[in-house]
């Protein structure tokens, strides 16, 4: 089989190198050969960040070619767009916030502005299997709005070949011991979504 | 049974690096944080097997490990690409001496400078020293590597360099490992089985360790000879191999390029140089021999190019490929097109790319895009410092930390970086040439000033220097991800440090400087008179401002929230801090001035409030 190719993305601070770190670990924990590439340091302070993800029998590049993502994980709508421009073909699934953030002094230097409705049309007319998503009322009923980006990595979870264990596994693995609960809840209600 | 199972781990290249270095029996470590190989010696810290610590900077460090090699034990020096610049000094000199317990030097170079100064290809030094080197292209590699470069350390006498790069310390991959040599705080037991760690009594060997003239002569031939032995080692060990495909076409890589050029070109026939310095001169002529077409693909600077030009065989590489910034698949993937390795349609991925041309909406939206460009936290205690120097409108020479991103719109309050330690020799340096009315401020952070800000800071006292110095003290080392330094009270190595704690007040006073103010970073008016004050003196003054990190060592929320209040003009001057938490609340006033909402990431640091000239900004009472 080909390598399957996952990128997450996002910014700084939301979580993107531990939805990564879960999801090769569950294609890890399935046997499949794994890559992973991410970047640390300055990017990390709230700048754009995105991890590769790439599993299969055989995998070379740590990195994801042009064109060539499988799935895209976005906690960032505006990242949707930057990632998806690089990454993605007509046929990629892509899952995202239908939220997004930039800070007020960046914003307001742009004239012309930019809409998330602007966006998400654009994205559509683009790309076949476009998914935006809103799951922050639903975290904070769990009592975490950190969580809602957990409840993404459940849905897609059911678009890979990896079985339900391997991720409860690799979530178990990869949180601080008293978020665990609240993640295995979070990622099922994702993953059980119809 | 089975013979044997085959035991694997997902590790990064960094912990696979830490690994090997167990497994060798490594009994000192050192290092000073740097991206991307900051994660090296945390992760060999939990095998408690070494002695592994942060040192105060990259020569000291390295320093420290020859030391323990000279007491006949493994060491290991882990550092940035820029950091074996600090520590150059006894390297190059290490090179003549060659070691007695083995010595391997980790540095992680950082292609398309994700975070760093420049883009330096540290290959260079091994030339340069006449020091070998291992490029490991994968996870499993730095494991395997490490190991064996101790080994290679000792029989050849002389350090060693593992050459990493962003993508290979911070991509994961499977590692052949067994359990044994993965952290686990249950089961530390130590090799046994290695002779080396036999304790030895130390005996003095000066024509090996004094390098004045008379002994380093000798030394310097020594080295020389040492360099024909391991160019035999690269040829004949097995290290360097050549992976026969199409006699047609033919590549010849290291490190990461080796996996894109097996990703797109797997048709290739590979020469995969794995001991890159010296090359293997017999190798490489076989391997031209035999294979018809040959190029070569590596990142940054034509290293391998020139090696291979200087054994007379001359084989394009850079006049396909870029001499800077990274490659990526896609990049290699137009250069094999281009030296005619890969037709444009002759794979799967080739429609893609075409499909480029078609995307023009997103273009065009993209280009309305406001780059993201990385900020200080919201409640980072730099913020205000800078927001008030900027209103100062003074030349604020800089330095290398999180503080860096003051350079940065809105804050645009810093005028230089350019390495480690430069803001008080610069500052010095640019007051002496007269070409500012205004006095200079130098500012850098506590780790820096640790690691090469005293120095200067002396010499600026004793040349009677006139600038303001200011410490930005947040009692770690936080652009890297949090790491100790002699500020902290701890390192990495368990052992009381608390009491030799080092006051950078104290240190400020011995130097004999009077005029010091420490002040709290979240008091603006504060911050903003104490600056206006020390920057009109005339003496060489320090400002030390104290907060902790609100990353790191833990997480900080002061539990306070401010908002907007109605009324707001929208004069923008709380958006001109770079605070991530203030946005866009989509309201416009009828100026078309856009409305600031504080959003939920807010920490409480209550400095927009300070700087709201028209109390419009308000603390949520609950």
């Amino acid at each position: 089989m080909d390598a399957q190719n996952i990128l997450v993305c996002g910014i700084g601070g939301q979580g993107v190198v531990l939805a990564g770190k879960i999801i090769s670990n569950a294609a890890y924990g399935k046997g499949f050969d794994v890559k992973t590439s991410e970047v640390h340091g300055m990017s990390q302070r709230g700048g754009s960040v995105s991890t590769h993800i790439r599993f299969g029998e055989k995998v070379f590049s740590p990195l994801i070619p042009g064109q060539s993502a499988d799935i895209i994980l976005s906690f960032d709508i505006y990242e949707t767009l930057r990632y998806a421009r690089d990454f993605a073909d007509k046929k990629t699934l892509i899952i995202s916030s239908n939220y997004g953030k930039i800070p007020l002094w960046a914003s307001a230097r742009e004239n012309d502005g930019i809409s998330i409705a602007e966006i998400t049309g654009t994205l559509k007319i683009n790309f076949d299997k476009l998914l935006t998503v809103n799951k922050k009322e639903t975290a904070m009923a769990l009592g975490n709005v950190r969580v809602a980006n957990i409840i993404l990595l459940g849905l897609l979870s059911k678009f890979t070949d990896i079985e339900e264990d391997f991720w409860l596994k690799a979530i178990q693995d990869s949180v601080p011991e008293k978020t665990k609960e609240i993640n295995i809840k979070a990622f099922l209600i994702g993953r059980n979504e119809k | 049974m089975q013979a044997k199972t085959f035991h694997t781990a997902l590790l990064t290249g960094n912990e696979a690096i830490a690994a090997g270095a167990y497994k060798a029996g490594v009994r000192v470590a050192t290092g000073y944080p740097g991206t991307p190989s900051s994660e090296i010696l945390p992760y060999l810290a939990r095998f408690n097997n070494a002695i592994v610590n942060w040192s105060i900077n990259e020569k000291t460090a390295l320093e420290i490990a020859i030391g323990a090699s000279i007491g006949y034990k493994r060491s290991m020096f882990t550092t940035k690409h820029v950091g074996l610049n600090v520590a150059s000094d006894p390297f190059m000199t290490l090179a003549l001496t060659g070691v007695r317990g083995g010595i391997v030097i980790i540095t992680a170079d950082d292609p398309a400078m994700h975070s760093s100064q420049n883009e330096q290809d540290n290959r260079f030094y091994s030339k340069f020293a006449k020091v070998p080197m291992f490029e490991p292209s994968d996870s499993n590699e730095c494991f395997k590597f490490t190991d064996e470069a101790f080994e290679v350390s000792e029989s050849f006498d002389t350090p060693v360099i593992i050459r990493m790069t962003t993508r290979i310390s911070h991509s994961k991959s499977v590692v052949h490992i067994e359990p044994v040599y993965l952290p686990n705080m249950n089961l530390n037991s130590e090799n046994k089985n290695n002779s080396y760690l036999k304790e030895k009594i130390y005996i003095k060997d000066i024509e090996k360790f004094v390098m004045a003239p008379v002994y380093a002569r000798k030394r310097h031939k020594i080295a020389i000879e040492r360099l024909k032995k391991l160019q035999e080692f690269s040829n004949n060990s097995g290290i360097n191999r050549i992976e026969y495909n199409s006699l047609d076409f033919g590549i010849i890589t290291s490190g990461v390029s080796y996996q894109y050029v097996k990703e797109i070109a797997p048709f290739a026939s590979v020469l995969k140089l794995s001991f890159s310095y010296p090359v293997p001169d017999l190798l490489i002529k076989e391997f031209v021999k035999r294979v018809k077409s040959v190029i070569i693909v590596e990142e940054l600077e034509p290293f391998i190019q020139n090696e291979i030009s200087s054994i007379g065989i001359n084989l394009k590489g850079k006049e396909i490929f870029n001499r800077f910034g990274e490659l990526t698949p896609d990049m290699v993937k137009e250069g094999l097109i281009n030296a005619g390795f890969i037709k444009k349609y002759d794979n799967k991925s080739s429609g893609k790319l075409l499909s480029k041309g078609g995307l023009s909406e997103l273009d065009n939206l993209l280009k309305k895009l406001p780059q993201r460009l990385p900020a200080l936290c919201s409640g980072c205690p730099h913020t205000s410092i800078f927001y008030a120097l900027k209103k100062l409108k003074v030349p604020v020479m800089g330095d290398i930390g999180c503080y860096t991103l003051g350079a940065l719109p809105p804050l645009n309050a810093m005028d230089s970086c350019i390495s480690m330690g430069l803001a008080f020799g610069a500052a010095q340096g640019l007051s002496l040439s007269n070409s500012s009315p205004k006095k200079i401020a130098g500012i850098m952070g506590d780790s820096t000033f640790f690691h090469s800000g005293i120095t200067s800071l002396i010499d600026a006292k004793y040349n009677n220097a006139c600038f303001t110095a200011i410490i930005l003290d947040n009692s770690t080392t936080a652009m890297t991800g949090g790491q100790d330094h002699p500020g902290t009270g701890k390192n990495l190595s368990p052992g009381q440090v608390m009491s030799n704690k080092i006051d950078i007040k104290r240190v400020v006073e011995g130097i004999g400087i009077d005029e010091i103010y420490t002040i709290d970073p979240y008091d603006y008016n504060a911050v903003y008179k104490t600056l206006k004050k020390a920057l009109s003196s005339k003496n060489l003054n320090v400002i030390i401002t104290k907060r902790p990190c609100i990353l790191y060592p833990v997480k900080i929320d002061l539990g306070k929230k401010f908002k907007i209040l109605e009324g707001c003009n929208g004069c923008g001057l709380c958006m001109q801090t770079g605070c991530p938490s203030i946005l866009n609340s989509g309201k416009f006033l009828d100026n078309n001035k856009p409305v600031p909402f504080i959003d939920s990431s807010c920490i409480g640091c209550s400095i927009c409030k300070d700087i709201c000239v028209f109390n419009f900004i308000e603390e949520i009472k609950s």
